[in-house]
């Protein structure tokens, strides 16, 4: 992952992650935050790059900005060993930057090759947009087939619902958007979009992977295929955009 | 403005500090129109030097404006920042 | 004397300096389609946000925003990506009202599925494209130019090189009859009775006055010392101790001249001359707000560096000292530190930051233009209580 730890690195980061096929995202915090917004950005940064979808992260900062990527990095080391950071300040600019954080990136893939392993057990996050008849039978047959679950129910987009499932380290996410949302992804998740029947999400019915109506037959099977690595549709259109958790206005 | 010989600039008259326009080291001396200091800490090139004794809650004016206040006395020629300095609003002592 | 301007003139008498084609999504799902799809066109630009709709606190502030950001004059013609939704009805509308006239709205229930929505969005965008390049530039004003002022990664050489020197290009301007608009609320407090003195009247002094105090009463009210971010890790690193003195240094980028109004966030001046904008200190926020304030060229002054640019403004780049210029050369467009060094004068840097306006506003490409920088970032309230 190319983590940038600011929105003025996230161009940077973006032409990193295309150049090494790495995944990366858009968001606009890092600088200019106050108060508890400190901590809880950072927190949600460590969390992002602790995910155990991660192998490895390349934190790209500014240099000047509130979270410092150098920081950031060290409490990453402790967690994990496949981390590295640049500083567009203090490599040459964009092309400096962007030429040092492929190469950095290439070294942490090298140094550190993700080899497929067995899960002894697959989390799930269930991100409840809208009411769903089955979600109980739902979270009843993924337990019995050996997996956790997470509920969380979202007020109104699954943006925030997908950072709060992130930190709780679910390795796939089962989405219901409610009846007015479309289908969305997240960076680090294969997001599963469970279609309603609703006339917006019919209409659009190929951003979905599944109807509700056909979830309890086809879900073992789904997630088995998108643990192993077959991408959602979500995934295969790309969605960048975080919504990270927020309290106070900018400085 | 300046010209290239100069160490500090001082930005009004009124101000008890001036901003360093070369990196300083201990024991460098200033020299310049009626200024004479002797510089008591490493201050690098943009950071403030005290022109004037400051004793603490002073006002540290810049511009010929203030600018915050003295946490601690500062001497003629110390290091003016974070560490005996404080601005006077949306900052909090550290205790 | 005739300005020696070509611009862009629209229906409602603006005036652009830029022709883009703007991709905007009205929905966070649709940000990475809008991406892809400049990423494909022939030359169309694209902002991506994390707002997916939801009617929280900030509705009406990004409703407000989007509005005014898809109607700045530096737009041909915008495309809408919606999902249907009442609030992306009230954008588009308004953005009618703020004087955009052509546009498109692609309506993903409509088209059903994102995939071929980028399709049809793609063939669209490309056709404003080739028509947008058909339009010339013709005679235009000095009230063609509204400039923003902006400041970023500041150091203690910010308000003795390069602020200074943009206040000077800042008021050959304003003279001759275009706007400059100064914005971050946060950097002018400890500097805003020295504004409010120079407004047209009292009445403009004292909202500059309350439009700090607002913003310092709901900072206080969350019992937040904003050191670290006010000033920023970077301004203290560069010299800067205190808030206040990173203020007394930005409110130089105003130059001397009278201030004609102030106007809030993503307002856009009814006459020309100089405002203060209530804006976040976060650049790209504040970006924003002036994107949707009908800015159409920018200048953004650092001491520390940095790539951002505008989808829709162009964004010259001026740095307050010369290591930092010849450190990063990708990014700056000019360089004030030479005033530092006694190589040349404040008045002689801000002649060359004017001409350096009056390049750009004819066309030239800055860096972060050159560089296809396009950061965005809707400016939020989030739970802050703002009485």
């Amino acid at each position: 992952m190319i983590l940038p730890t600011v929105i003025c690195s996230t161009h940077v980061s973006r032409r990193i992650a295309a150049e090494v096929g790495a995944v990366t995202f858009a968001h606009q915090h890092g600088c200019a935050i106050i108060g508890d917004d400190v901590a809880g950005i950072d927190n949600f940064f460590v969390s992002l790059a602790d995910h155990p979808n991660v192998s490895s992260v390349l934190a790209v900062g500014l240099g000047c900005e509130t979270i410092q990527s150098q920081e950031l990095s060290a409490k990453l080391l402790g967690r994990n060993k496949s981390t590295q950071y640049r500083i567009i300040q203090e490599s040459g600019g964009v092309e400096g930057t962007v030429a040092a954080g492929v190469k950095a990136a290439r070294e942490l893939s090298e140094a550190f090759p993700s080899a497929p392993a067995a899960v002894a057990k697959l989390r799930i996050g269930l991100d409840l947009g809208r009411e769903v008849d089955s979600a109980a039978t739902l979270e009843q047959l993924l337990k019995d087939e050996g997996c956790e679950v997470v509920v969380a129910r979202s007020e109104s987009s699954s943006a925030e619902t997908f950072s709060k499932l992130s930190q709780e380290n679910v390795h796939i996410i089962i989405s219901f958007p409610s009846d007015s949302q479309p289908a969305s992804g997240f960076p680090l998740i294969p997001v599963i979009n469970v279609a309603g029947t609703g006339v917006l999400h019919q209409a659009i019915r190929g951003d979905f992977d599944i109807d509700e109506s056909a979830l309890l037959s086809g879900i073992v099977q789904l997630l088995t295929d998108v643990a192993t690595g077959t991408e959602t549709v979500a995934e295969k259109s790309k969605s960048g955009e975080i919504r990270a958790p927020r309290v106070v206005r900018s400085a | 403005m300046t010209n290239p010989t100069r160490k500090v600039l001082i930005l009004g008259e009124r101000d008890n500090i001036a901003v360093c326009l070369a990196d300083l080291s201990v024991g460098d001396f200033i020299e310049q129109d009626e200024l004479k200091i002797k510089v008591l800490n490493l201050i690098p090139r943009g950071h403030k030097i005290a022109t004037k004794a400051i004793a603490k809650d002073e006002g540290i004016i810049k511009y010929g404006e203030r600018m915050g206040h003295a946490i601690a006395p500062i001497s003629i020629g110390e290091h003016v920042h974070v560490h005996n300095i404080l601005g006077d609003r949306l900052s909090a002592e550290q205790v | 004397m005739s300005a020696p301007l070509k611009a862009y003139k629209r229906a409602n008498g603006a005036w652009g300096l830029r022709n883009q084609v703007l991709i905007l999504p009205l929905h966070s799902a649709l940000s990475s389609t809008a991406r892809a799809i400049a990423d494909n066109s022939d030359g169309a630009v694209a902002i991506s946000h994390d707002w997916s709709g939801e009617k929280d606190n900030d509705l009406a502030r990004i409703i407000f925003t989007l509005s005014g950001y898809a109607s700045n004059p530096n737009i041909f013609a915008t495309i809408f990506l919606s999902i249907g939704n009442p609030e992306e009805e009230q954008i588009i509308k308004g953005a009618q009202a703020l004087g955009l006239t052509r546009f498109s709205n692609l309506l993903l229930p409509e088209i059903g599925s994102m995939e071929k929505l980028q399709q049809q969005a793609l063939t669209i965008a490309n056709g404003y494209v080739k028509e947008a390049s058909a339009e010339v530039r013709v005679d235009a004003p000095w009230s063609a130019i509204v400039l923003g002022l902006e400041c970023g990664g500041s150091d203690a050489l910010s308000g003795i090189t390069a602020n200074p020197a943009l206040g000077v290009a800042s008021d050959r301007l304003v003279e001759l009859g275009a706007s400059s608009v100064l914005g971050e609320t946060t950097e002018i407090l400890g500097a805003e009775h020295l504004l409010a003195a120079r407004a047209i009247d009292p009445a403009v002094g004292k909202k500059i006055v309350e439009m700090v105090a607002r913003y310092e009463d709901s900072i206080n009210y969350e019992g937040i010392d904003i050191r670290g971010a006010q000033p920023s890790r970077g301004n203290i690193e560069g010299g800067l101790s205190t808030l206040e003195e990173k203020s007394l240094g930005a409110a130089k980028k105003a130059g001397n001249a009278p201030f004609t109004g102030t106007l809030e966030f993503g307002e856009i001046p009814k006459v020309a001359g100089l405002y203060f904008m209530d804006t976040p200190g976060h650049d790209i926020e504040q970006l924003a707000g002036f994107g949707a304030g009908h800015i159409n060229v920018v200048v953004f002054t650092s001491g520390r560096g940095t790539p951002t640019g505008s989808a829709i403004m162009p964004t010259i780049k001026v740095s307050t000292n010369t290591p930092m210029y010849e450190s990063i050369p990708d990014l700056i467009d000019l360089d004030a530190g030479t005033i530092a060094d006694g190589i040349e004068t404040l008045a002689e840097v801000g002649d060359r930051i004017f001409d350096e306006i009056v390049h750009v506003a004819n066309g030239q490409l800055t860096k972060a233009e050159r560089g296809g920088h396009h950061e965005f970032a809707l400016s939020r309230m989030y739970n802050t209580v703002v009485r």
